[in-house]
């Protein structure tokens, strides 16, 4: 095991180097100065020169790219462009926000999914399923740009339920911090939510054609015990495999709850930089998620082995 | 197996986005341990500090000392440092944190502020500021003519300074007291004052300069010596200003100023969240309103909008460079002729701001409400003049910024109404970074679609813009007697004169020879909930939130 992690760690480092290559060389390639975009209204050739200066960015590319490269081995990401804040220090201010969005969504759309989903299995055809249904379609189709502001004019316009925006943290006051997560957690997890009925309702029914419950009914189980310990335990395989593939979604649907509801997550940062070409900030969100996902594949293949013994990576080739 | 896979995966990966993230350096945004509150000051005495206007206050409501408003702000502050400061939407901040030398009044008037008064000597090269006594930093430390110096100095030597060009006239500052500064000048420069006003006039403490180092320009606390103090600054999120008790301002009466105790700014992009936000009580103030959403906030009966003409301009910007179709400059002039003004203000601004022609607005003491050369739209003299240029119809492309639905719909007007003429303009979509570059670069084949926020004196309208090689000047126009006479009115000493050679490049550059097509002068907006009072907008749009208060 440990043969095979050093291996694939080793693997690691050239793949590594090409994700550098590529998030460096993927924003130089776009059209735009950052220079010139963050410049506002002073266009001093002089001036706008010395900022070019100050940033490297005067030098020729292969020369900006190994500065950028050696400080990143060393853990320092620069300074953004547009806020001159450093950039790891933007990012890890930001990530909470992010963070405590996307569980929110997610818990939502697991738990609201799974209960609706179930009722709407037990209640086929009822008006319950049609209601349901009918959400999970909407849910689908409707874009979050949408549902956001849509559920902005209602809860904080017209009913005055919620605030229409803003982050206020956890740590510092937990009841203003769910006032303002509502909102933007309904939107985010409204797709995913819809899809999550939809797979435990069509499992749940698919699960109850099966012999074993119609066994398990036959020797005189209560109908409570057939659904939780038989039907939703088999049922929610499916599920959560789904599940575990919303969370990249998520991520990628906070970018735009984010900038409906001011949220000041990650998100947030990448979109403003990216308009921008604030080249620090996106050079460095791109390789973090690039080898967050690296990292995150050895740990599986870790876990994988010792969930399961017959999976044996000193026979690996 | 593949999907477990890949499930594990996902979850890992934000976790290790965590991890990997937290070696690059954690948050701060908390003022500096270190410093504290400056001592308190005795007021200054009555008569000494300009008195502020305070506007009528609703009837009904009794206005009360204290209290927090939340202003909604169309941007995230970018730097707290006035000698970086390249947004305008920054200086939304900077007004309420700094002091700066001189400043106007609602009416456009330079007025002391941190200079109680100044003497030009008669070449009109040396400039002795009289400084305020007493006055003390947020963080303890004294304001005076050595700070002056130091501020001055800083921004106009330092390699990334971005008050470095507005500066350029200044050839240094002497300390001849305590209380006294004189400014050398390399040649008479008339517009210094309305310089001094803003970012390049602004006074921030040494010590916390140097205390901050690189990292001031984001955490610039107790740095200003002005009404509020800023305490917190989340970025993206919100920004905290509280009450500087020992501020020297008062208002008409000789009550202390600032009322309120704290400000809460807070970024929203979004005009229609800003907006939401004052309707369900978010938020108090705002002073960027949508045009679309004027006539709604006008009737709503919890809001109060106010708006007086702005210094802001719209125009389209030709490329005059050789090569170029409009190096032709009878072209430019046709479009301004096709150009209905009042219907764009109508249709695409919904009937915010007036009919403009040029660079000089209703708040410059160098406007002339009669100077109306393209009051009606011709498009067959427009047709004439295309034809006698002869080289057949006019296309061009037209680059417009995307991702803004309303500057799109402007185009199509303005495209419509070119068509008239039988000038066809294409209309092509750019991200504002490139459209930027473009421009910078000279290289855009027809024009761009780029305002102006505008400057309380003409000449940071106008100078920049119409003068050989200036940096804004990306039509690339040169006209020897514009820059003659733009010169002329900074050398002068009296607003007669100033205006007069105003008014002569004005003729040239927007009528006989013109550098772009102007259309429109913005406003300048204040809308805050009726809860507000003691506050009106400013021509150039910046709140002075020391004198607003809130009702009980």
């Amino acid at each position: 095991m440990t043969r095979y992690i050093i291996r694939r760690v080793v693997l690691m480092v050239p793949v590594a180097f090409l994700v550098t290559v590529i998030a460096f060389g993927l924003l130089r390639l776009a059209p735009g100065d950052p220079v010139l975009t963050f410049s506002g209204d002073v266009r001093d050739p002089e001036i706008l020169n010395a900022m070019r200066h100050s940033l490297g960015l005067d030098q020729p590319l292969p020369v900006q790219y190994v500065a950028w490269l050696g400080r990143t081995v060393q853990g320092d990401f620069g300074r953004s462009i547009r806020t001159h804040q450093r950039v790891g220090e933007a990012i890890v201010e930001r990530l909470p926000a992010t963070l405590e969005l996307t569980g929110a969504a997610l818990l939502f759309s697991v738990t609201v999914g799974l209960i609706v989903g179930t009722l709407s299995a037990l209640n086929r055809n009822s008006a319950l399923d049609l209601l349901a249904t009918s959400l999970t379609i909407a849910g689908v189709s409707i874009p979050n740009f949408f549902l956001g502001v849509m559920l902005i004019l209602i809860f904080s316009l017209l009913l005055r339920v919620f605030p229409p925006g803003g982050y206020a943290p956890l740590i510092d006051d937990p009841l203003e911090n769910l006032r303002r997560i509502v909102l933007p957690a309904l939107t985010l997890s409204a797709a995913t939510l819809a899809v999550n009925m939809r797979q435990v309702r069509s499992s749940l029914l698919d699960v109850f054609s099966q012999d074993y419950i119609r066994t398990a009914r036959a020797k005189g189980l209560g109908e409570n015990a057939v659904i939780v310990k038989h039907a939703l335990k088999n049922g929610l395989i499916p599920v959560v495999t789904i599940v575990g593939l919303q969370v990249g979604a998520l991520i990628e649907g906070a970018i735009i709850t984010e900038q409906i509801f001011f949220w000041p997550g990650v998100g947030k940062l990448v979109v403003d930089s990216l308009l921008g070409r604030d080249y620090p900030v996106v050079q460095a969100t791109v390789l973090i998620s690039a080898l967050s996902y690296m990292l995150s594949t050895l740990l599986v293949d870790i876990v994988y082995g010792w969930l399961d013994p017959r999976i044996s990576y000193s026979k690996a080739r | 197996m593949t999907t477990r896979r890949e499930f594990l995966t996902s979850l890992l990966s934000a976790g290790a986005m965590g991890l990997i993230v937290a070696c690059g350096g954690g948050a701060a945004n908390q003022p500096p341990a270190s410093a504290t509150n400056p001592p308190a000051q005795p007021a200054a005495p009555a008569g000494a500090a300009p008195t502020q206007a305070a506007p009528a206050q609703a009837a009904g409501k009794a206005a009360a000392a204290g209290g927090t408003l939340t202003f909604v702000l169309e941007n995230d502050v970018i730097d707290f440092d006035p000698m970086l400061s390249r947004a305008f939407v920054d200086r939304n901040a900077h007004y309420q944190i700094y002091d700066s030398l001189v400043r106007v009044d609602p009416t456009g008037k330079i007025i002391p502020w941190l200079a109680e008064k100044w003497d030009t000597s008669t070449d009109g090269k040396q400039v002795t500021f009289t400084l305020r006594k007493n006055v003390k930093y947020h963080d303890g430390t004294v304001f005076d003519a050595e700070s002056v110096k130091w501020n001055i100095d800083r921004y106009r030597t330092t390699d990334a300074s971005a008050r470095k060009g507005e500066l350029a006239p200044v050839a240094g500052v002497d300390v001849v007291d305590a209380s006294t500064a004189r400014f050398n000048l390399q040649t008479p420069f008339s517009p210094l004052y309305s310089l001094l006003v803003d970012r390049a006039g602004m006074m921030v403490s040494r010590k916390a300069v140097e205390a901050a180092g690189e990292d001031f320009t984001r955490k610039a606390f107790k740095a200003g010596t002005g009404p509020f103090v800023l305490t917190e600054a989340v970025k993206d999120d919100h920004i905290t200003l509280e009450k500087n008790p020992d501020w020297w301002g008062q208002d008409n009466a000789g009550n202390k100023l600032p009322r309120l105790d704290k400000i809460i700014i807070r970024p929203i992009t979004n005009s229609d969240v800003r907006l939401t936000n004052l309707r369900t009580g978010d938020a108090q103030f705002a002073n960027n309103i949508a045009p679309k959403d004027v006539a709604t906030v006008k009737n709503d009966s919890t809001l109060a909008y106010k708006e007086i003409p702005g210094l802001s301009y719209g125009s389209l910007v030709p490329n005059r460079k050789e090569g170029f179709v409009f190096n032709e400059g009878r072209y430019v002039k046709a479009i301004s002729m096709a150009l209905d003004r009042q219907e764009l203000i109508d249709k695409a601004f919904f009937g915010v701001g007036t009919v403009g022609y040029g660079t000089i607005a209703h708040a410059h003491f160098a406007f002339d409400a009669n100077f109306k050369p393209f009051e009606k739209p011709d498009p067959e003299a427009a047709k004439a003049l295309v034809s006698a240029v002869g080289k057949g119809p006019l296309s061009f492309e037209f680059l417009v910024p995307s991702g803004d639905p309303a500057l799109l719909q402007q185009a199509q007007l303005i495209q419509a109404q070119l068509r008239k003429a039988d000038i066809d303009a294409q209309i092509a979509q750019l991200e504002f970074a490139q459209i930027l570059k473009q421009q910078s670069d000279h290289v855009f084949k027809g024009i761009t679609y780029v305002g102006w926020s505008g400057r309380i004196d003409p000449d940071g309208n106008t100078y920049d813009f119409n003068y050989t090689g200036r940096p804004l000047n990306d039509s690339s126009y040169s006209n020897p007697d514009v820059d003659k006479l733009l010169d002329e009115q900074r050398a002068a000493s009296d607003e007669a004169t100033r205006k007069t050679a105003l008014r002569k490049a004005e003729q040239i550059f927007v009528v006989d020879d013109p550098s772009r097509a102007w259309f429109r002068f913005g406003v300048a907006q204040q809308l805050t909930s009726t809860k507000v009072q003691g506050l009106a907008p400013y021509a150039d749009q910046i709140p002075r939130l020391q004198l607003a208060s809130l009702a009980k």
